[in-house]
């Protein structure tokens, strides 16, 4: 059960989009076609591997009703990536995409790595957002972007580990500070002890300043 | 008082020769100072004057002063002195004086100063702002702020913890803020931050999950071993009331818990085997963390959630080191029965952990079995009474869902079983027949846990022979629990045996067969049933005693000729009536320590006495108190037949045909429910044919599109499977047309070339295009296309070509027609001549000029060819 690192994860977004759905398929693999309404948050973890190296995602799925917003609004400092999802035979749920940006951009750390997800992507027929849109939007914001179905599967284990990677190349290149676990961002345990010793951490700080 | 007063004066001015101000007046003084001076030092003095007072004029101060108070905290909020003078006003406001920070935690304010202190926190939490204004002020590090805003705070939730959580939960930052706290390097913040979380995290998932979130479970393992694992102070017993509050019933926390390997962080808390000093705090800080495993495999969590942290338990150690202090001499028997409550609970109904405690021993000579041992505790009267309630409760969860477990027990006391294993069987035969009436009520508790659901078992018991006394000879066990039960005069001996033999005759006719075949019983239970006092315990018994005799009938296979269904019935009717007979069953239900024992499965008596029922017999009762009462009353019009007035050799022949029509019945409707069955399956099965026909078909349809869609082209699939066929039809005939002409072509070019110069172009290796075709559409495509070219091209030259023959035509034309214009010209000449010689002219150069003529003509002729 060792890791290298643990990353936390938020999943937002409107309700009824598929949060807990991309969750369930991620962690169980299995999808489950009845809507249960999440109440505040519920927990998910699964490990991957990324480089050769073991990565614990602890993921936290919050609930999309306005209702529960402002306890949402608590997860996102502590979360090292986000992924925003809409649901692409809904428009109204990508028009809201600005107002889930703004409220993640306000209330985490700069360093968030934020995944955008066009759910539901095996209902082509009643498509309402084109994919053209969602890659725009990305762009736009500087979000990587993907469709995904959770019912198929299709994307979803890219989904969170194109994530991943996203947070792991950010350590790589000094811009996260791994030692602040306000970060989301954890160093598993039987790694440690080598980090805190004096020359790797001098290294690691050493490397943060370069980047500064 | 005199401070105060000079305080006073020093703040309000002396007011000499007039009479002393009231208090009300002089806080309004202050007060409007508070507001209106412009001076920072004025502003402060009142506050100190307000602090001051509030100690003793709480209600004055905060009725008057709140608003303005608050309102410091935002404007002066840079002057920390100003600042705590106003937390510490406030503090007294909403939590009354405070001498000794021991009192504020666990003191008991007179109900009127709680009332108070409820109506102004009232008044604060009112402003969701204010709440965030405190917030705020935790971030400053100056301990004369942040420690009395804490403990403000503190006091909010206190008073009025529902509205304070709903204000915390609101600022985004409001937990995270509070979380900080924790690792203030300055020991009274941290720990009464603890103390904060123990409030603030009650009742409350969502601020659970956020303090989950917020890394809550590192930051106190943190503190926890700081503090020295158990031997720590009450600052150990604080986090682990966060711990607790933080994974009840909430199942995404206890998800996150195991998840987070947090439990394996335990295991050093637990290892306590070595331990001899036990002082209070140590004992309380070990019933925490047991009461912290518990909630993680409680009962009451889902399933699915207790499953896995039960199996993390075995896997990590967490159960090999709660079964060694199982078997830990020393070990205060608080502790000691909260290890047996959690052992139970961690091997509840999950397999491997029951086989692990099975195989658990003492390592005495010969070793026993920690099933051995715990049992010996509980028959043993000398024993805490809670110890033998958690060592029943963990032989319980040890056999619940667990066949093989209860096969090994019942095994111990059949005759064949060895000295060492036949241990449990003595000391649970010993139990149920000592003097003590909990013994044996435990006993017979635990054996008939033995029996639950496992109806294998139940004829296993039946074989079980004792040899009470060596006159009479083995009696068997069934038959020895009858004779106690009849003989006994404790209520508690008898509830556990009548219990036991719910168990035991439950979905059991054999067992019932040979129950019936004991004389004694049923006129025991039927006299039982039939009485009527009034004591309440003894309603119980006769409930109990008339739940017994119905299990007789409803599990009756009529192989007892005295004791069938019908004659028991009647036996009802007649001697108890059915009205009794189902007030006695409908009284268990109703009795108090039935609500009591059916609400969780560990048992929650205080008393001996109090003990009647247990978890899983309520159970039983309610899974077939309706059968019994549906069986019981099933022949209501029997007394009342024809029957009644017929003499007895009438009878014997009517119920001998009957039963000879009972017979027959019986044989029809086995017959037709056998047909019925037949039938169904019949259809059934002509159904699933049919539909694997259809299946067949469609598989059959699907396999030749398939091949169709296989052998044709992999085109991108954007139209339906029919239209891509007949378009590769299509493309097919298109193909071969184009070969045709492809082919024709060549021909025609064959023969151009011969006549013609060659072309460059066409020097295009047309064969292995052609192989190419029918696999590509896009080298027809392309083929097609050079087929075009090459078409074209070869128009062009043929056009050239029949330019030039058909000039080269023309020319041989006019050719023949001069020649023939020549012929007539020279037959003219020739005639001309003749005529000229024959008129008689001379003609001297005749060859010559036949000569000139000729050259003439030729002459003109290729005049005109070179036109």
């Amino acid at each position: 059960m060792s890791y290298a690192y643990l990353f936390k994860y938020i999943i937002i977004g409107d309700t009824g989009v598929g949060k807990s759905c991309l969750l369930l398929q991620f962690t169980d693999k299995r999808f489950q076609p009845v809507h249960d309404l999440t109440i505040g948050v519920e927990f998910g973890a699964r490990m991957i591997t990324i480089d050769g190296k073991q990565i614990k995602l602890q993921i936290w799925d919050t609930a999309g009703q306005e209702a529960f917003r402002s306890i949402t609004r608590s997860y996102y400092r502590g979360a090292a990536g986000a992924l925003l999802v809409y649901d692409i035979t809904r428009r109204d749920t990508f028009n809201h995409l600005t107002t889930w940006l703004e409220d993640a951009r306000q209330h985490s750390n700069s360093n968030m790595v934020i995944m955008l997800i066009g759910n539901k992507s095996d209902l082509e027929s009643r498509r309402e957002v084109k994919k053209e849109e969602g890659e725009a939007f990305a762009r736009e914001h500087g979000l990587i972007f993907m469709e995904t179905s959770a019912k198929t599967a299709a994307n979803v284990e890219e989904a969170f580990i194109n994530t991943a990677k996203e947070i792991y190349e950010k350590i790589q290149e000094g811009v996260f500070d791994i030692n602040n676990e306000a970060n989301g961002i954890k160093i598993g345990p039987q790694h440690s002890p080598t980090n805190t010793s004096l020359p790797l951490s001098g290294s690691g700080s050493s490397q943060g300043g370069g980047c500064c | 008082m005199d401070f105060l007063k000079s305080g006073w004066k020093s703040v309000v001015g002396s007011q000499d020769g007039q009479s002393q101000p009231s208090v009300a007046e002089t806080i309004e003084k202050l007060i409007e100072r508070v507001q209106t001076s412009t001076l920072l030092e004025d502003r402060r003095d009142a506050c100190r004057a307000l602090k001051s007072l509030s100690r003793t004029y709480r209600l004055e101060v905060g009725a008057q002063g709140m608003e303005t108070l608050i309102n410091v905290l935002e404007t002066d909020k840079n002057d920390s002195e100003i600042i705590s003078y106003v937390l510490d006003t406030l503090n007294s406001i909403i939590s009354g004086p405070i001498e000794d920070p021991i009192d504020y935690i666990e003191g008991s304010p007179n109900e009127k100063s709680e009332d108070l202190g409820q109506q102004f926190t009232e008044i604060f939490a009112k402003r969701k702002e204010n709440v965030s204004l405190l917030i705020d002020l935790l971030e400053e590090f100056d301990f004369k702020v942040r420690w009395p805003a804490l403990r403000l705070l503190m006091g909010l939730l206190r008073n009025k913890l529902r509205d304070l959580q709903e204000r915390i939960l609101a600022n985004p930052m409001g937990i995270s803020r509070l979380m900080d706290l924790l690792s203030d390097s300055r020991e009274i913040i941290r720990n009464d931050a603890i103390i904060l979380f123990v409030h603030l995290t009650r009742g409350n998932s969502n601020i659970q999950k956020i303090v989950a979130f917020e890394n809550a479970f590192d930051k106190l393992f943190e503190i926890i071993a700081g503090e020295g694992y158990s031997d720590g102070g009450v600052v150990v017993e604080d986090c682990l009331i966060v711990f607790q509050n933080l994974l009840k019933n909430n199942t995404s926390n206890q998800n996150f818990f195991k998840e987070g390997s947090y439990i394996q962080r335990l295991l050093p808390f637990i290892d306590i085997t070595n331990d001899t000093q036990w002082p209070t705090q140590k004992s309380t800080n070990v019933l925490f963390l047991l009461q912290v495993i518990r909630t993680l495999v409680s009962p009451r969590n889902p399933l699915q959630v207790t499953n896995s942290c039960q199996k993390v338990m075995h896997q990590c150690g967490v159960l090999e080191k709660l079964c060694a202090i199982l078997l830990t001499s020393g070990v205060p028997a608080e502790i000691l029965t909260e290890t047996i409550s959690t052992v139970a609970e961690v091997i509840r109904g999950n397999h491997h952990n029951q086989e692990y405690f099975s195989n658990v021993t003492a390592p005495s000579n010969p070793p026993k079995s920690v099933i051995v041992i715990l049992l010996m505790s509980m028959v043993n009267e000398k024993q805490p009474f809670d110890l033998r309630c958690a060592v029943l409760y963990c032989f319980q969860c040890f056999l619940h869902k667990n066949e093989f477990g209860q096969a090994q027990i019942i095994q111990t006391l059949l005759p064949n079983s060895t000295d060492a294993s036949g241990l449990t069987g003595q000391l649970l035969c010993g139990g149920l027949f000592s003097a003590d009436p909990f013994s044996s009520w435990l006993a017979a508790t635990a054996l008939s846990h033995a029996l639950v659901d496992n109806e294998t078992q139940k004829e296993q018991l039946l074989r079980v022979q004792l040899s009470t006394d060596s006159n009479i000879g083995p009696v068997s066990l069934l038959q020895q629990c009858c004779t106690m039960l009849q003989q006994s005069a404790k209520l508690q001996t008898r509830i556990g045996l009548l219990m036991l033999l719910c168990h035991w005759l439950s979905n059991c006719s054999f067992a019932v067969t040979n129950f019936l075949n004991i004389p004694t019983n049923i006129p025991y239970l039927t006299s039982q049933a039939g009485l009527a006092e009034s004591d309440d315990l003894e309603i119980v018994v006769q409930g109990l005693c008339a739940f017994v005799l119905g299990l007789c009938v409803h599990f009756n296979d009529d192989s007892i000729p005295s004791f069938t269904r019908e004659d028991l019935c009647n036996l009802i009717i007649k001697r108890i009536g059915v009205e009794t007979f189902l007030d006695k069953i409908s009284s268990i239900s109703k009795s108090e320590k039935y609500s009591l024992a059916s609400q969780r499965p560990q048992l929650r008596y205080s008393r001996v006495d109090d003990v009647v029922f247990d978890y899983e017999f309520c159970r039983l009762f309610k899974s077939l108190e309706g059968a019994i009462i549906k069986a019981v009353q099933n022949k209501p019009d029997l007394t009342n037949g024809p029957e009644s007035n017929m003499s007895a050799e009438q009878h014997r022949l009517l119920v001998q045909y009957k039963e000879v029509i009972r017979d027959q019945d019986q044989q029809l409707t086995s017959l037709r429910s056998e047909l019925e069955k037949l039938r169904e399956n019949f259809e059934k099965v002509n159904a699933e044919l049919k539909e694997q026909s259809d299946t067949c078909q469609q598989l059959r349809d699907q396999n030749a599109l398939l091949k169709a869609q296989k052998s044709s082209s992999s085109l991108p699939s954007m139209m339906s499977d029919e239209a891509n066929i007949s378009r590769i039809q299509d493309l097919k005939r298109e193909n071969e047309s184009l070969t045709k002409q492809v082919r024709n072509l060549q021909i025609e070019l064959a023969r151009y070339k011969s006549s013609s110069p060659p072309v460059p172009e066409t020097k295009i290796n047309i064969g292995d295009d052609e192989e190419d075709d029918s696999s590509s559409v896009n080298s027809v495509k392309k083929l097609s296309e050079e087929i075009e070219a090459l078409k074209s091209e070869l128009e062009k030259e043929r056009e050239a070509k029949l330019a030039i023959s058909a000039e080269l035509d023309t020319a041989t034309k006019e050719q023949e027609e001069l020649l023939d214009l020549l012929s007539d010209q020279q037959l003219k000449a020739t005639k001309y001549r003749k005529r000229l010689k024959e008129l008689g002219e001379k003609l001297d150069d005749d060859g010559f000029d036949d000569d000139d003529e000729d050259i003439e003509a030729t002459e003109n002729l290729n005049e005109l060819l070179n036109k």
